[in-house]
C-alpha cells in the first residue's frame, strides 16, 4: 500500500470514528426543538464564516498550485455555488427562514464561549503550522461531511435527518445541509487529490496526520459545546 | 472632530501622497536610475517572480482574517493574479512574469533555480508578519503596494510603468511586449481602489483609520527596503 493510500485509510477511519465519540453521541441524541433548531442553524453560518478564516489562511500559505486548489473551492463557498445559485453563507441564512430565522438574527448572534475557543483553535491550526498540517485541518471538516466516505451519512446529512425526523421539516427545505451533504463528497475530493501529489515522505504524512488528528479533537470539542448549549435551550 | 466620510477622504488623500512619495525616497530613486542591462533585467524579472509569488500569501492571511464581504473582494481580486481570465485570454501573473522572461531571454527554469535574494526573502517575511496583523492593518500593507502602482495615482507614472520605459530605453524592448509590466500598469490601476471601497464601509472610526494608516506606512517603509535590496543587487551585475 502506498504512502498515500495508506494516509487516506487512516484520515477515513478517523473521520468515521468521530461518529463514535461522545461529544458526537450526545449532540446527535439531543432532541431537537425549533428553538435548538434555530441556535443550530445560526452556529451553523458562523461555522462556514470561520471555515472561510481558515480556508483563507491556508491558501496564504500553501504552494501556488494549491493556492489555485483553494481559490476554485473558494468560489463555491465564498461567492456562488452553482449548485444553489449563491455563496454558501447566504445559503445558511436563506436556509433560516424555514426555521423562522431572519437576517438580522445572524447578524446579531454572539459566539458562545466554548464556541468561540474552538474557532481560535482552528485559526491557530490554519495559521501557525505547516502547510500541510493547515490544508489537513480544514480539509478533514469537509471529509468527515462525505457521505461516500462516513458509514451512516456525513454530519450534514445526519443533522438534517434530525430536523426532518423531529421537526417534521423535509431535508430538501433544510437547502444549506442538502447542498453540503453533495458539495463537500465533491470538495474533499478535490481536495484530497493534492496529498497525492505532495505526501512522499513520511515526514509529510506525519504533517498531515498532526492536522488531521489535532482538527478532529477540536471538532469534537466543538460539537460538545454545541451538544451543551442546546441542550440548555427549553 | 469630522464626519467619517471627511476623514475617509482625509486618510485616502494621505495614503496618495505616501505612494507618491515612496518616489522621491532614496532607494526608489537608486533603482530607477540604474541602467538595465539584459542579465540585470533578467534577474530583476525573477526577483519579482518571488515578490509576485509573496503577495498571493499575504492576499491570503489578508482574505482569512477580514470580514465576509471584503473576503469576496479579496478572492475576485486574486482571480486576476492566481488565476488569469481565461474569457479574455489572459494568463494568471506568475505565467506573465515567466513569459516576460522569454522575451529577455530567460528559460521557464531560471525561475526555479535562481535562488530569492537575501533581502528580498527578509521583506517577504516582513510583510507576512503584517499580513497576520489585525485585519485593517494588514489589508492596508498589501493595498498600499498595488496603490503604489497605479499611474492613475502617482505622478509620473506607477514603478511597473516606470521599469517599463526603462527596459524600452535601454533594452529596446517595446512595453507592449514587456507583457507582466504591461498588465499591472492597467490591472493595478483597478485594483488600487479596493482599499478605499473597504476604507468607506469598515473604517468609520479614527482608530481604524489609523490602522489602516499604519499598515500602509509599514508597508512602505518594507518596499523601500526591498527596491534598496534590488538596487544593489542590480549594481553588482554587469
Amino acid at each position: 500500500m502506498s504512502i498515500v493510500n495508506e494516509l487516506t485509510a487512516t484520515l477515513d477511519k478517523m473521520v468515521n470514528d468521530q461518529f463514535e465519540s461522545p461529544e458526537f453521541k450526545h449532540l446527535l441524541s439531543v432532541p431537537l426543538t425549533l428553538e435548538r433548531g434555530r441556535f443550530y442553524v445560526v452556529q451553523s453560518a458562523l461555522y462556514t464564516s470561520n471555515r472561510r478564516d481558515c480556508w483563507g489562511y491556508v491558501q496564504g500559505s500553501a504552494p501556488l498550485e494549491v493556492k489555485r486548489v483553494i481559490w476554485q473551492h473558494e468560489s463555491d463557498e465564498l461567492v456562488n455555488d452553482p449548485r444553489a445559485n449563491m455563496d454558501h453563507y447566504t445559503l445558511t441564512v436563506k436556509q433560516g427562514e424555514v426555521v423562522g430565522l431572519k437576517p438580522e438574527d445572524f447578524e446579531k448572534a454572539e459566539l458562545p464561549p466554548m464556541v468561540r475557543a474552538c474557532f481560535y483553535a482552528w485559526h491557530h491550526i490554519a495559521i501557525r503550522n505547516h502547510w500541510l498540517t493547515a490544508y489537513a485541518s480544514s480539509h478533514m471538516l469537509e471529509r468527515r461531511n462525505n457521505g461516500k466516505i462516513v458509514k451512516g451519512g456525513g454530519m450534514s446529512y445526519r443533522i438534517g435527518k434530525k430536523f426532518e425526523n423531529e421537526l417534521g421539516i423535509n431535508l430538501k427545505k433544510m437547502i444549506s445541509l442538502d447542498v453540503h451533504v453533495v458539495a463537500d463528497m465533491d470538495h474533499s475530493e478535490n481536495i484530497s487529490e493534492i496529498f497525492h501529489r505532495y505526501v512522499k515522505t513520511p515526514e509529510d504524512r506525519d504533517l498531515v496526520l498532526k492536522g488531521a488528528e489535532e482538527c478532529m479533537a477540536i471538532d469534537r470539542a466543538y460539537r460538545g459545546a454545541l451538544g451543551y448549549y442546546m441542550e440548555r435551550i427549553e | 472632530m469630522g464626519s467619517p466620510e471627511n476623514g475617509s477622504k482625509k486618510m485616502w488623500d494621505e495614503l496618495v501622497r505616501m505612494v507618491n512619495d515612496q518616489f522621491d525616497t532614496p532607494q526608489f530613486r537608486r533603482l530607477l536610475s540604474i541602467s538595465f542591462s539584459r542579465e540585470r533585467a533578467q534577474q530583476y524579472s525573477i526577483q519579482m517572480a518571488y515578490y509576485v509569488k509573496n503577495r498571493r500569501d499575504c492576499w491570503g492571511y489578508v482574505q482569512g482574517a477580514a470580514p465576509l464581504d471584503v473576503k469576496r473582494l479579496i478572492w475576485n481580486h486574486e482571480q486576476d493574479e492566481l488565476i488569469g481570465n481565461k474569457s479574455e485570454g489572459k494568463d494568471d501573473h506568475i505565467t506573465l512574469a515567466v513569459k516576460e522572461g522569454a522575451v529577455l531571454g530567460l528559460g521557464a527554469e531560471a525561475f526555479d533555480t535562481t535562488p530569492v535574494l537575501d533581502g528580498g526573502m527578509t521583506c517577504f517575511y516582513s510583510w507576512l508578519h503584517i499580513a497576520q496583523r489585525p485585519w485593517l492593518e494588514a489589508i492596508a500593507s498589501s493595498a498600499i503596494l498595488e496603490m503604489r502602482n497605479s499611474s492613475e495615482l502617482i505622478q509620473g507614472g506607477s514603478l511597473s510603468k516606470r521599469i517599463g520605459e526603462i527596459f524600452a530605453r535601454d533594452l529596446g524592448i517595446p512595453l507592449k511586449k514587456q507583457i507582466n509590466n504591461a498588465e499591472h500598469v492597467v490591472m493595478d490601476v483597478e485594483h488600487a481602489h479596493m482599499l478605499y471601497q473597504v476604507a468607506q464601509k469598515h473604517a468609520t472610526t479614527e482608530a481604524a483609520r489609523k490602522a489602516i494608516l499604519r499598515g500602509a506606512k509599514e508597508s512602505l517603509m518594507i518596499d523601500r527596503v526591498y527596491r534598496g535590496h534590488l538596487a544593489e543587487m542590480l549594481e553588482t551585475l554587469p
